[in-house]
């Protein structure tokens, strides 16, 4: 609680020392709608709050944007959609922000998008994965690659290395993300004609999942495909492993499982599963390691994927700011960022299609020795 | 076959938890009649104890005693902050619904302030990765340790309630509050001590839960808090016995719904049978004596 | 003026839907509190009316109108099917068995990929409710228990209320008046639910689970369920505690809570208490009058 008190304390006086900072400045306002309380959302709110306002420290730092100065406003939505909507009305209407960075729950990003897309505000996502969010309208757009962009090439890849036959599936069925990962997944296997002989699902949670595993443990696939986020995946290889599914079963997991935590919790289960991504931590970049220098000197942890698409998130957003010169015009300023072309990201060159969505490189991805390594061939 | 059986020791070593956080609440909530939300905060807050006891290089016995008096300790706070005085003033028994679950969010926003919202693990101990195999049939030894501790636990607060001086006090403080002051039982600190039992209770299966899942998060009492409401229901209110066997049924109604019918659909077959059972044994499926308050 | 009044109404207006979103439901449950029936059963109503709602003025075209009195009435005819065999129930048995309904509807929702969308919901919802919509509903909440208190029917309540044995011996029909409000409160519940659906542009399961249940719960306990005004109270009360909190994210919830924890140790009767002991010292000290009602609620 001391801590706490002190850091309360530490960031009011932050704040107050950048705002008298700022006032000989231009400042650009950035609304950063995570939820870092209520539930499960907080798990991957806080990662992107982190990886956002470490690259706008880093930004204002650098003194790359002259005479524009990023201030993040983070709000918590605590995962909840109204108060979602509450804090994008505000956000917009009082705070006058020039973008908002979220917000964390693609159920939120329903309710709430439509709001700065009327207002003429863009928003870029940066875990909103499901399909549909960027087709709200054309102030919305995303930084974290959709399920169906990753997919197919693992799929691909896993296909010429081990020639499965079979295949099982495992998703959390009440959320957005994985549910429409499941989607991605099926549709991927049957065009790649492998036989999907048993579909189980478990709820947010779910600590326990030996029923479903020994259940497909008795269907003997080839492959086995995690719709999880990293915490639910971590335990559903460690668990398959320990009730005797064999080494001989590929564990295939979402783009979202992609974390350290999960060689943390799964231990030695873990290796030779196969992920694919848009950013992994051991990506070999000067940007990425830039990245995890500051991520570890700033929060003491590593960072996941959620993390470095928020940041990435940032970058693009100052990108913007430079192309459009300011902010006063936030048409412009949409335009610029939807012109993002081969920025120099953490995850390798960066831009956005026509649709609004983020063109990268997939890569697929094993692990090895609780590492995630690129798959070789 | 060996998946049958493989069910059932998934589902007996899932019971086993569920029936020990079950124990605490059946005392709160059945023999006190109050109604206590943050029991599942407990849970976690015990898990944590045991986390940090764990890091700090105490071994396991060891952590789970820390995680059973730092969750009795929490059980204790909660009575003297908020149901004594609740009780003085004569509130609603609903505001004590109200408080608790406020009290709850307030211990999960500070184990999030304090830990951090990522899920944690307890430190890896080689002995905990033994497992063995009969016909196909997976047991981790894991498992046993912690269907051992469990039974030992009921076993402890079984004797205590029958055979102890203060389990005497408890039962007659079910009976009749009136009644405990007229025969010179110390109700307060009878109440005091029925708290400190269910936070422990709730403590030592947040561990236990903790190291079999490998799970340890800010809010992992939540869904548990449900588990437990649904097993005391099945077993009876303030029946502990009945808890003990409801653990073990839920236990063995979820691993089976998902083994048979679909796992979609587990919460939904769960509950469903609960409603079945409530329409047919309005007082819970073991309520073999005339209940209290019906 | 207008500019400032307009730019207040642009930032704040979810706010202002949300409360009076929220004091609807306060009514809803408020009507089964006042007959001593602890349901968990609102986020299972709501889910049906929002749907049902859905349904009608997505697939089939209807106007909003008759789509929400849809959802009201399935929600409804849900509370009757319901009701009568748990209403048979008593206190932490019922309560369990209204979240067994709720917990059903959601796992149903989340299954039944063709009308609810699963987990991914329904998107692209109309946004056919407006902040007058939702204020006229709770003028008439408002109104229909102000009169319905006042009637024959409020009174044979608060005798089952006060102690439902002895009300069933002098001649109410407990069972029927507490089925007729259970069923009036699936209305309400289901009506905010189907308003609540074309609030938003969206629905998802996740809406209407456990959590929803015991909000709308809290809302008229914490206000005080003795009193007319005590469900918009708490409702209203519930709904700006976590913006006015926004000044620290970090203890956010801490603050929360620790409000919540004060105004109970010190109302016990619920917010709206304070007024009657205010009226009430000078005869009673302290809130000895709110005794009684411990003692029932433990029937």
């Amino acid at each position: 609680m001391k801590r706490t008190t002190l850091a309360l304390l530490l960031s009011a006086a932050g704040a107050i020392g950048f705002a008298g900072l700022a006032k000989a400045e231009t400042p650009v306002k950035i609304g950063i709608v995570q939820a870092t309380s209520g539930g499960s959302a907080a798990l991957y709110g806080v990662m992107q709050k982190n990886g956002a306002e470490l690259a706008i420290d880093e930004i204002n730092a650098s003194g790359k944007l002259g005479d524009y100065k990023l201030i993040g406003i983070h709000q918590d939505d605590g995962g909840d959609r109204g108060q979602t909507v509450n804090v994008f009305q505000r956000l917009i209407n009082q705070e006058k922000v020039a973008v908002i960075l979220g917000p964390t729950l693609t159920t939120s990003a329903f309710a709430a998008d439509p709001i700065a897309q009327k207002a003429g505000v863009p928003v870029i996502a940066s875990s909103n994965t499901a399909p549909g969010v960027p087709e709200i309208g054309d102030y919305i757009f995303r930084t974290s690659p959709p399920e169906a962009m990753v997919f197919p090439g693992v799929l691909a890849y896993v296909k010429k290395k081990f020639a499965p036959k079979t295949a099982a599936q495992i998703y959390g069925i009440d959320d957005v993300l994985m549910k429409s990962a499941y989607a991605v997944h099926k549709k991927a296997l049957e065009s790649e004609g492998i036989k999907i002989v048993s579909t189980e699902t478990f709820q947010k949670g779910d600590v326990d999942y030996s029923a479903q595993l020994t259940k497909i443990k008795a269907a003997n696939p080839d492959i086995l495909v995690i719709g999880g986020l990293a915490e639910e995946t971590a335990n559903i290889v460690r668990q398959a492993r320990q009730l005797g599914i064999p080494p001989s079963t590929v564990i295939m997991g979402a783009n979202a499982a992609i974390s350290n935590k999960l060689a943390e919790l799964a231990g030695a289960a873990a290796n030779g599963f196969v992920v694919g991504a848009g950013w992994f931590i051991n990506y070999d970049s000067p940007t990425n390691k830039a990245f995890l220098d500051g991520y570890r000197k700033k929060y003491n942890s590593d960072p996941d994927t959620f993390a470095a698409q928020a940041y990435t998130s940032v970058y693009v957003v100052a990108d913007a700011v430079k192309r459009a010169g300011g902010v006063s015009d936030l048409k412009k300023f949409r335009d610029a960022i939807a012109a993002t072309k081969d920025l120099e990201a953490n995850n390798g060159k960066f831009s956005f299609d026509e649709h609004r969505e983020p063109v990268i490189q997939p890569k697929v991805l094993v692990m090895k020795d609780g590492k995630f390594t690129l798959a070789t061939d | 076959m060996s998946t049958f059986l493989q069910q059932l020791v998934n589902g007996i070593s899932l019971g086993s938890t569920y029936a020990v956080f079950a124990m605490g609440c059946t005392l709160i909530f059945g023999v006190l009649n109050i109604v206590n939300m943050a029991q599942g905060a407990f849970f976690m807050g015990g898990a944590y104890f045991g986390l940090e006891a764990a890091q700090l290089g105490l071994p396991a016995p060891l952590a789970l005693v820390v995680a059973l008096l730092g969750g009795g300790l929490l059980g204790v706070l909660s009575e003297l902050v908020i149901f004594r005085t609740l009780r003085a003033r004569g509130g609603h028994r609903w505001m004590g619904l109200v408080a608790s679950l406020a009290l709850a969010r307030m211990l999960v926003g500070v184990a999030q302030e304090a830990f951090g919202t990522q899920v944690q693990r307890y430190p890896a101990s080689p002995l905990l990765q033994i497992s063995w195999e009969f016909g196909g049939v997976r047991v981790q030894f894991l498992q046993v340790v912690i269907l051992v501790v469990s039974l030992l636990l009921m076993a402890a607060l079984a004797f205590l309630l029958q055979r102890s001086s203060v389990g005497r006090a408890i039962r007659t403080v079910a009976f009749s509050e009136d009644v405990a002051r007229i025969v010179g039982v110390p109700v307060g600190r009878t109440i005091l001590i029925t708290f400190f039992l269910a936070g422990a209770l709730a403590g030592a299966s947040g561990m236990l839960l903790g190291n079999l899942f490998n799970v340890v998060s800010p809010f992992m009492g939540e869904q548990m808090l449900v588990k437990g409401l649904t097993v005391i229901i099945l077993g009876g209110l303030g029946n502990v016995p009945g808890a003990v066997a409801g653990g073990f049924l839920l236990g063995l109604i979820e691993v089976f719904s998902v083994a048979y019918v679909s796992s979609s659909f587990r919460d939904a077959i769960g509950f469903g049978l609960i409603f079945v059972i409530l329409l047919v044994k309005p007082n819970g499926l073991f309520s073999s004596f005339e209940e209290r308050r019906a | 003026m207008s500019a400032g009044f307009s730019q207040f109404f642009a930032s704040y207006s979810n706010i202002i839907d949300l409360c009076l979103l929220n004091s609807l439901i306060a009514y809803g449950l408020f009507l089964a509190l006042s007959a001593n029936m602890f349901s968990l059963a609102t986020g299972g109503f709501m889910a049906l009316g929002a749907y049902c709602s859905v349904y009608c003025t997505m697939e089939l075209g209807w106007p909003f109108a008759p789509a929400v009195l849809a959802g009201a009435l399935l929600a409804a005819a849900g509370a009757a099917l319901i009701g009568a065999p748990v209403l048979r129930l008593r206190g932490d048995y019922f309560m369990l068995a209204t979240f067994a309904f709720t917990e059903v509807i959601r796992v149903i929702a989340l299954n039944w990929d063709s009308v609810t969308g699963g987990a991914i919901g329904i998107v692209n919802i109309p946004r056919y409710t407006e902040t007058w919509h939702l204020a006229l509903a709770v003028v008439v909440m408002v109104y229909v228990v102000f009169t319905l208190r006042r009637s024959y029917f409020g009174r044979a309540i608060a005798a089952i209320k006060q102690d439902d044995v002895v009300a069933q011996s002098m001649g109410v029909n407990v069972f029927a008046h507490r089925l007729s409000l259970f069923v009036a409160s699936g209305f309400v519940c289901g009506a905010a639910g189907a308003l609540a659906a074309h609030l938003n542009f969206f629905v998802g399961p996740g809406d209407f689970g456990l959590l929803r249940s015991v909000d709308a719960l809290i809302y008229p306990i914490l206000g005080g369920v003795n009193s007319l005004a005590g469900p918009i109270v708490g409702a209203i009360f519930t709904t700006l505690l976590p913006e006015a909190l926004r000044f620290s994210n970090q203890l956010r919830e801490i603050l929360m809570g620790a409000l919540v924890v004060a105004i109970v140790l010190y109302l016990p009767g619920g917010a709206m208490s304070v007024f009657k002991l205010r009226r009430r010292r000078p005869q009673t000290p302290g809130g000895a009058k709110l005794a009684p009602a411990t003692k029932q609620a433990q029937s």
